[in-house]
């Protein structure tokens, strides 16, 4: 699929940063469009899932939408599908954020709060931080280290074996990228990494809907 | 691992032309002397080919930015035109207008006065946006006894509260990050306020901005290596002379301090 003929269909739940993401998207020559209706899946090529708030706000936001069902019957049929921070940790199957919420559970594992242990280690995690691919991704690969910016205080952890395409520090190992099939999810903001944040989105771009 | 940041601090003022109302860029230097720079949007088209690693944007009128278009319609363009994380301050009153900035591309939403009032704010903010989008900035000035007192309203007014103190106070209402602002220093080059700086470092555990001072290179330096800033914000310096953001980082990377790589 060449970008000039992608289309991202753009979860709109009231939960994100839509515009920074479409611009981003604008900037790379894909067209995108907000997803208010399951009947729109069908004509994007990608979807992506955005989420800035806290856990539970965003999954009963999105249960709001009622579009989930339909998202996971795209992602299934090899539509790819990127969840960005909050979107990524969606995908997993809980989040303890403000006592605990239900995630998507697509990807599986838990997104725990993040421990600080200054001076060092402060939280929320803000900045560029180093990850480490440790799977292919696009044009990044294996072994790969490339600087995005991070901006949260939860992160997700022990995702399904295999899930895992990046790894970053920040005290314990978390996971910065996971990977199922179509369904990826970035823990970092692509959208504002930067020249190497929109490499990630053109990689994202380059996966073709099998 | 975490890299420290370099970060230019764009104040806004509001300048009207005939009939239009524009958003222009200036510096201060000790909150007052205001000097007009240029247009906001091509200084931060600037910065970001300059690697700077996230943008301050503040509006310095005291007007609330609930219904202000032109800040708003300024912050949409920054998000459009640039692909940097923006922290923008100046006016938020209500948890609402943490939304309004979030939904026009901010990535954070500093607040400075509200945040002394109605510290409650705080709260309601990060537990609906998450406290990582929560910055409360912090102005100070050396007081008569000599030591560092929150000032509100531009840094005008006194508060008689003292500055470790009061960031312990917002870190505990859910602040994700602290602006500290020595407002004496503001646009006077001589350096930063070191000593306070690594006070309030040591005081909490969320990630604290250090501004105020920068006159040198090698002042944002001291602010990572003897302050323990996690980033180091910057306007007058970046605005005159022939300073700007890679020439800080030179400095800084040369000094052994990790910041972001860019090939």
């Amino acid at each position: 699929m060449t970008v000039a003929s992608a289309y991202v269909g753009i979860v709109d739940y009231q939960a994100g940063n839509v515009h920074s993401i479409a611009s981003a998207f604008d900037h790379l020559g894909a067209r995108t469009s907000a997803i208010r209706d399951e009947r729109d899946i069908d004509s994007f090529s990608h979807i992506l899932l955005p989420g800035v708030g806290a856990f539970g706000y965003c999954a009963a936001q999105l249960a709001r939408t009622g579009l989930a069902p339909a998202l996971r019957q795209a992602v299934e049929a090899g539509k790819p599908l990127l969840g960005i921070c909050v979107g990524m940790q969606l995908l997993a199957d809980w989040g303890e954020e403000l006592g605990g919420s239900e995630g998507l559970g697509w990807i599986g594992g838990a997104v725990r709060a993040m421990a600080p242990d200054p001076p060092k280690v402060r939280i929320p995690h803000v900045g560029w931080n180093e990850v480490t691919f440790t799977e292919p991704f696009g044009s990044f690969s294996l072994g790969e280290r490339a600087d995005f910016y991070f901006d949260h205080s939860f992160s997700y952890q022990e995702p399904g074996q295999g899930a895992v395409v990046g790894t970053c520090d920040h005290g314990p190992q978390f996971a910065a990228i996971v990977r199922r099939g179509a369904l990826v999810g970035a823990q970092f903001h692509p959208e504002k990494s930067q020249a190497t944040g929109l490499r990630f989105l053109k990689s994202f771009l380059d996966m073709a809907a099998c | 691992m975490l890299k420290k940041r370099i970060i230019p601090k764009l104040l806004i003022k509001h300048r009207t032309l005939g009939r239009t109302v524009r958003p222009v860029l200036v510096t201060t230097r000790g909150y007052g002397e205001v000097r007009e720079v240029g247009d906001a949007v091509s200084q931060a088209k600037i910065y970001e080919a300059q690697f700077a690693d996230e943008l301050i944007v503040l509006n310095i009128d005291r007007s609330p930015i609930a219904g202000d278009e032109v800040m708003l319609s300024l912050i949409e363009r920054l998000a459009t035109e640039t692909f940097m994380p923006l922290v923008v301050g100046g006016g938020v009153r209500a948890v609402e207008d943490f939304g309004l900035l979030l939904g026009r591309g901010a990535d954070k939403v500093s607040i400075n006065q509200m945040a002394f009032q109605e510290p409650e704010l705080i709260k309601a903010a990060a537990s609906r946006y998450g406290a990582q989008c929560i910055v409360v900035s912090i102005d100070y000035r050396v007081n008569a006894n000599g030591a560092p007192e929150v000032f509100v309203d531009q840094a005008s007014r006194p508060t008689g509260v003292d500055v470790v103190t009061f960031a312990k106070r917002v870190h505990a209402y859910g602040a994700g990050e602290i602006l500290l602002t020595n407002a004496d220093r503001d646009g006077s080059g001589e350096g930063m306020d070191i000593l306070v700086l690594r006070e309030v470092v040591n005081a909490v555990p969320i990630p604290v901005i250090a501004s105020g001072g920068c006159g040198l290179a090698a002042h944002f330096t001291e602010g990572f290596i003897e302050g323990g800033a996690e980033g180091v914000a910057a306007g007058t310096f970046f605005c005159f002379r022939d300073q700007n953001p890679m020439q800080a980082r030179a400095h800084v990377l040369t000094a052994g301090v990790p910041i972001r790589e860019v090939r």
